[in-house]
C-alpha cells in the first residue's frame, strides 16, 4: 500500500501583473468557478487539484500569488520551490504584456537555478479575461474565440513573437468562458512529468523509472479532458 | 478510544500500522466529505501522538503528518484550522529521534499563505489567520533547535515566515518574538532581511510608527550580543536608501534612534567609528540634496523634487541618533568619536577636497554647523574624572579655532560643546540666565576640590579659553544667547576648573572685559558694551562669593548698588531681557560704577591671592594657536620638516606664564611672530621646492643630515633631564613631560634616516 494518494507532486505558481486574472484562471480551474469582482489576492492563495494522467495521479499545487508590487517580497519567496510558473498577462492591457520581461529578470533571480532550467521551456502566460499563454514550444498555438476580443490591445502576433524569442510558445485563455483553461494546466502537468522521467533518467541511469519511459504525446493527455 | 490507546501502548509495534490505517480512513472520509468521522480520525491520531512519545514514534508521526497535509490542501477552513490545531500538538512534543528526511517546506507555505487569508467572512478570515500563526509557531518551535532543520533560517523561510507575522503583527508578535529570541549569531541577517523588505514594500518607513514597533519587538526580543547586528543592517539599509526620498530615511533613522536606545551598550559592537561615519555621510549627503535640490548632482533633469523641509528633519534626526549612539558608549569611546567627527568638519580652506563639489561654500558652512550639532550632541551628559585625556589639544584646538569665526551659529554652537564638556557637576542649568545673585547658596551649587589632572588642563588649555571668551564678547554679532552662555561657561570654570590661579586668571578676564566695553578703539555698538559690562558684574558677583573674601565681596556689591541706582543698562537685568532698556549711547561710564583693578587687587592680595599677577592687565594672546591651524594647511609632504623646525624655533617658548608679558613684550612677540611666520612661509616654500625639484638623493642626504643634527642635539637634551630622577615637585615633572614629548621625534627621525631609500 502506498503512503501517498498520487503519483506525483508539482508545485505551480502563478505570477504576472496585478489584475491580470491569475486568481479568476486558478478558481475556474480547481473549482469550477468565475469570481465575479474577485478582490486583490493578498500575500499568496493555496489551491490543490489532483488529476489524472493516463492513469497515473498527479497532484497540483497551486500557489496564486499577488501581483501587487508591495507583497512582492514574500511572493517571490514562493518562486523559489516552484516545479513551473505561469507567467500571467492580460491582452487587453498592455501595461501587463510591457512588464513581462521585467518579470523574466525576477524569475531569472529569485527561482531555484534547478528550476529554472525546466522552466525555461515550461513557461507559461497567459492573460486577463482572454488569457493567454505562452506555452512548452510543442504546444500548439490556439487561437480561442475570446470574450473580450474587441478590447484587445496585445496583438497575437506581438506575443506569439516573444514568446518564440523566449522559446515558448503561447496559449490563450479565457477564465470566463472557460477556454483553455483545462488545457494550460493539463498540458503543464504532462510536461512536468516527461521533464520529471527525464531527470531521473539523467540522474540515475540505474534506477528504475516511474513511468513507462514512453514520451507523452501532448494530443493524447489533451484529449482527456 | 482508551482501549486503543491503550493497545497503543503495549503494542507499540503496531503504532504506524493503526496511523496507516486511521489515515488511509480519514483521506476517504475526506474525499467523501464526511467531516464528522474526519474529526474523529484526527481525535485519534492526536490522542494516540499524545500518548506515545515513545522511541517508535518516528513512523507514526510520518502517517500523522501526512494527514495534517491532508487537512491542509483542503479548502475548507474548518480542516484547515482542525489540521493547523493537531500540528501544533505535533510541534510541542519533543521528539527525540530526530528525522532526517521530514521536510516542513509545505508546512512553512501553506502557513505563511493562510497568514494571507482573505476569506470572505471576516471572523473565519481572522480564525484562518491566526491558525496560520500558530502554525508558524509550531514549524519555529519545532524545527528551530534542531540541527537537521537548521534550513528554517534559510531566507526562502524567513522570507515567507516573517513578513506573514509582520502581516499580522497585532497577534503575531508573540511569535516573531519567540522566533528572534532563538536566532543565532548567523541567523540574525536572515530574520531581520525580511522586516526591512517588508518594510520597504509596504512604504512602512514613513509613517514610523510601524517600523519603530517592529523594530522595538526585535530588539527586545533579540539576544542583547547580536543586536549591533540589528544595527549593522539598519545602517546597511540605510545607505541602500540613500536615494529615496528624506522621510523614508528619515524613518529609517528614526529607528536607528529607537534601537540604539533599546540596545544601549550593545548597540555600536565592534565598529564603532562605521557607524558613526555612516551617520556622518548620511548627513553630507542630505546637506548636499538639499543645497543642489537633486539626488544626482549630474542630470539636474527629470529627478525628483527635494523637499527642503523633509531633509532638515532627516539631518535634525540624524543628529539626534548620533546623539543617541553616543550616549550608549564608555567615556573613552566617546572621546575618540568626538575627535572623529571633529576631524570630519571642514575648515574653508584647509580640505578642499573634503567639501563636496556643488555645494560651495555654503555647503561648507551648513556641515560645519551640522557635525558642529552632532558634536553638541554627542557631548551632552559627559562627564570625565580626567579633562586632559578626554580633551587631547588634537580636539580642543580645532574646536577653539572655530570660535574665531563670524558665524554667530558657529560660535554659539561651540560654547554648548564647551558647556557640555566642561559640566561634570549639572551646575550648567543652574546659569542659564545672567543675573546678579546676592546669595548663591540657593543655587545649591555643587563643587568638588580641582584634581590635579583639572590643574595641568587649566595650565594648559586655560589660556586659549580666556581668550575664547574675551573674544567672543568682542564679536559684534554676538547677541543675548552668546553672553548668556559666555557667562555660563565662565561660571562652570569657576566651579570645575578653577584652582587659586585659575581665579586670580578669571577675575583679570572680567575686568579686560570691563576694559573692552569701555574701549573707544573698537566699535561695539551699544547693546554689547551693555552687554559686556553687565556680563562682567554678574561674573564678579558670582566669583567674589566663591572666594568669601569679605572685603572683595563689599567692593562688587558696592558698584552693583551704584549701577542699580545710576546706571542700570549696566546690569543684567536691564540688558539680557526682551527689550534691553539701553541707553542711546554709552557716555560717562566711570567712577563708582565701574570695577577697580587697584581695590580688587588691594583686597584679594590681603588674602594671599598673587597681587603681581592680579595687578597686570588681561590681554588676549595670539599664540601657537593661529600658527597651528595655519601649519595643518601645508602639505603633509613636508610635515615632517615643519616640525622639526617648529621644535627647533623658539617660539616655543612663548607660552611661558601670561604674568611676565608686559604691553611691550607682548607687542614685540606679535610683530616677531608675524616676522617669523613670514620667514616661515619662505622657508616652506624653498623646501617645497626642493623637494620638487631636487634630485632624490640630495634629499635624502639632506633629510639624513638634519635628523642626526637634530637627533644628537635631543640626545644631549634627553641625557640631562634623564638623568635626575623624577621627583614629585610640579616643576620638574613638567620639564620631565616636555622631554617626553620631544623624545618621541626622536624616534620618528630615525624612521626617515632609514626609510629615506
Amino acid at each position: 500500500m502506498s503512503m501517498e494518494d498520487y503519483d506525483f507532486l508539482f508545485k505551480i505558481v502563478l505570477i504576472g501583473n496585478a489584475g491580470v486574472g491569475k486568481t479568476c484562471l486558478v478558481r475556474r480551474f480547481t473549482q469550477g468557478l468565475f469570481p465575479p469582482g474577485q478582490g486583490a489576492t493578498i500575500g499568496v492563495d493555496f489551491m490543490i487539484k489532483t488529476v489524472e494522467i493516463k492513469g497515473q495521479k498527479v497532484k497540483l499545487q497551486i500557489w496564486d500569488t499577488a501581483g501587487q508590487e508591495r507583497f512582492r517580497s514574500i511572493t517571490q519567496s514562493y518562486y523559489r520551490s516552484a516545479n513551473a510558473l505561469i507567467l500571467t498577462y492580460d491582452i487587453t492591457c498592455e501595461d501587463s504584456f510591457r512588464c513581462l520581461p521585467e518579470w523574466l529578470k525576477e524569475i531569472e533571480q529569485y527561482a531555484n537555478s534547478q528550476v529554472v532550467t525546466i522552466l525555461q521551456t515550461v513557461l507559461w502566460r497567459r492573460t486577463n479575461q482572454p488569457r493567454r499563454v505562452i506555452a512548452p514550444p510543442s504546444c500548439p498555438p490556439t487561437g480561442n474565440k475570446i470574450d473580450l476580443a474587441e478590447k484587445r490591445e496585445v496583438l497575437r502576433h506581438r506575443a506569439q513573437d516573444f514568446a518564440e524569442s523566449q522559446s515558448m510558445v503561447y496559449l490563450e485563455t479565457s477564465a470566463k468562458e472557460s477556454d483553455n483553461v483545462e488545457k494550460l494546466f493539463l498540458d503543464l502537468a504532462c510536461e512536468l512529468i516527461r521533464e520529471a522521467k527525464q531527470n531521473k533518467l539523467d540522474n540515475s541511469d540505474a534506477a528504475p523509472m516511474l513511468g513507462e519511459g514512453k514520451s507523452i504525446s501532448y494530443l493524447s493527455c489533451c484529449s482527456i479532458n | 478510544m482508551e482501549k486503543l490507546t491503550f493497545y497503543a501502548l503495549s503494542a507499540p509495534e503496531k503504532l504506524d500500522r493503526i496511523g496507516a490505517y486511521l489515515s488511509e480512513r480519514l483521506s476517504r472520509d475526506v474525499a467523501r466529505h464526511r467531516y464528522g468521522y474526519v474529526c474523529i480520525a484526527m481525535e485519534a491520531l492526536d490522542q494516540l501522538l499524545m500518548a506515545c512519545h515513545c522511541q517508535s514514534i518516528n513512523l507514526f508521526v510520518e502517517s500523522f503528518l501526512k494527514m495534517v497535509r491532508k487537512l491542509l490542501e483542503s479548502d475548507k477552513p474548518n480542516l484547515q484550522i482542525l489540521g493547523t490545531n493537531s500540528f501544533v500538538k505535533f510541534a510541542n512534543i519533543e521528539e527525540d529521534t530526530p528525522s532526517y528526511h521530514r521536510s516542513y517546506d509545505f508546512f512553512v507555505s501553506r502557513f505563511s499563505e493562510m497568514c494571507h487569508s482573505s476569506y470572505e467572512d471576516p471572523d473565519i478570515r481572522t480564525k484562518i489567520r491566526m491558525a496560520g500563526i500558530k502554525g508558524l509557531q509550531g514549524v519555529v518551535r519545532k524545527t528551530v533547535n534542531d540541527e537537521l532543520q537548521a534550513n528554517i533560517w534559510d531566507p526562502q523561510h524567513m522570507d515567507k515566515i516573517v513578513p506573514s507575522l509582520l502581516f499580522n503583527l497585532q497577534s503575531g508578535e508573540g511569535v516573531e518574538r519567540e522566533l528572534l529570541g532563538r536566532a543565532a549569531y548567523g541567523n540574525i541577517k536572515n530574520a531581520v532581511t525580511p522586516v526591512l523588505m517588508h518594510l520597504d514594500n509596504h512604504s512602512l518607513w514613513e509613517g514610523k510608527a510601524f517600523a519603530v514597533r517592529c523594530f522595538k519587538i526585535i530588539m527586545y526580543s533579540i539576544q542583547s550580543q547580536h543586536s549591533h547586528l540589528v544595527i549593522q543592517q539598519l545602517l546597511g539599509h540605510l545607505d541602500a536608501n540613500s536615494k529615496s526620498s528624506a522621510t523614508v530615511r528619515a524613518g529609517i533613522v528614526e529607528v536607528l534612534l529607537e534601537a540604539a536606545a533599546i540596545a544601549a551598550s550593545g548597540s555600536v559592537g565592534p565598529t564603532v567609528l562605521e557607524v558613526f561615519n555612516t551617520l556622518l555621510r548620511q548627513l553630507r549627503l542630505s546637506v548636499d540634496y538639499e543645497l543642489t535640490g537633486s539626488y544626482d548632482p549630474g542630470s539636474s533633469i527629470g529627478t525628483k523634487i527635494i523637499k527642503t523641509h523633509g531633509e532638515r528633519q532627516l539631518q535634525e534626526a540624524v543628529i539626534r541618533t548620533i546623539g543617541s549612539f553616543a550616549n550608549t558608549l564608555p567615556t573613552y569611546q566617546r572621546s575618540e568619536v568626538m575627535l572623529f567627527i571633529m576631524g570630519k568638519i571642514p575648515v574653508p580652506g584647509v580640505h578642499p577636497a573634503l567639501v563636496s563639489s556643488g555645494s560651495g561654500p555654503e555647503g561648507t558652512r551648513m556641515i560645519q554647523i551640522m557635525l558642529l550639532k552632532s558634536l553638541v550632541q554627542v557631548t551632552a551628559g559627559f562627564q570625565t574624572t580626567n579633562m586632559l585625556t578626554a580633551l587631547p589639544s588634537s580636539f580642543l584646538e580645532p574646536l577653539l579655532s572655530f570660535s574665531l569665526t563670524e558665524d554667530p551659529e558657529v560660535r554659539l554652537l561651540v560654547i554648548h560643546i564647551l558647556l557640555s564638556l566642561i559640566d561634570r557637576h549639572d551646575n550648567r542649568p543652574k546659569f542659564s540666565t545672567i543675573s546678579i545673585i546676592s546669595d548663591i547658596s540657593v543655587l545649591k551649587l555643587k563643587v568638588d576640590k580641582c584634581s590635579r589632572q583639572d590643574n595641568l588642563f587649566m595650565k594648559k588649555h586655560g589660556q586659549q579659553l580666556y581668550r575664547h571668551i574675551y573674544l567672543g564678547c568682542k564679536e559684534q554679532s554676538s547677541g543675548r544667547l552668546h553672553y548668556e552662555n559666555l557667562y555660563n561657561l565662565l561660571a562652570l570654570l569657576s566651579m570645575e576648573l578653577a584652582n587659586e590661579e585659575v581665579v586670580v586668571d578669571l577675575i583679570r578676564l572680567a575686568l579686560a572685559l570691563q576694559d573692552l566695553a569701555l574701549s573707544t578703539e573698537e566699535s561695539m555698538p551699544v547693546y554689547n558694551r551693555c552687554a559686556v559690562h553687565a556680563l562682567a558684574a554678574a561674573y564678579l558677583d558670582l566669583i567674589c562669593q566663591l572666594t568669601t573674601v569679605p572685603a572683595f565681596c563689599q567692593h562688587i556689591h558696592e558698584v552693583i548698588e551704584v549701577r542699580q541706582k545710576e546706571a542700570p543698562f549696566l546690569l543684567p537685568e536691564d540688558v539680557f531681557v526682551e527689550v534691553p532698556k539701553l541707553p542711546p549711547s554709552l557716555e560717562k561710564v566711570e567712577g563708582e560704577v565701574l570695577f577697580l583693578q587697584s581695590k580688587i587687587t588691594e583686597v584679594l592680595g590681603g588674602s594671599g591671592y598673587n597681587i603681581d599677577r592680579l595687578a597686570t592687565p588681561y590681554v588676549p594672546q595670539y599664540t601657537d594657536e593661529d600658527r597651528l591651524s595655519k601649519r595643518k594647511s601645508i602639505g603633509e609632504t613636508i610635515s615632517l620638516q615643519v616640525e622639526v623646525e617648529s621644535r627647533n624655533s623658539p617660539e616655543k617658548e612663548e607660552r611661558t606664564p601670561a604674568e611676565e608679558i608686559t604691553f611691550e613684550t607682548l607687542k614685540n612677540a606679535i610683530v616677531d611672530s608675524v616676522g617669523m611666520e613670514e620667514q616661515e612661509r619662505e622657508r616652506r616654500r624653498q623646501v617645497v621646492e626642493r623637494f620638487q625639484k631636487a634630485p632624490f638623493e640630495e634629499i635624502a642626504a639632506h633629510c639624513g643630515a638634519r635628523a642626526t643634527l637634530l637627533q644628537s642635539k635631543l640626545n644631549q637634551i634627553f641625557e640631562i633631564t634623564i638623568r635626575p630622577p623624577p621627583s614629585p615637585s610640579g616643576t620638574i615633572s613638567s620639564g620631565y613631560g616636555q622631554t617626553q614629548s620631544r623624545s618621541v621625534p626622536v624616534y620618528e627621525m630615525k624612521f626617515p634616516d632609514l626609510c629615506v631609500y
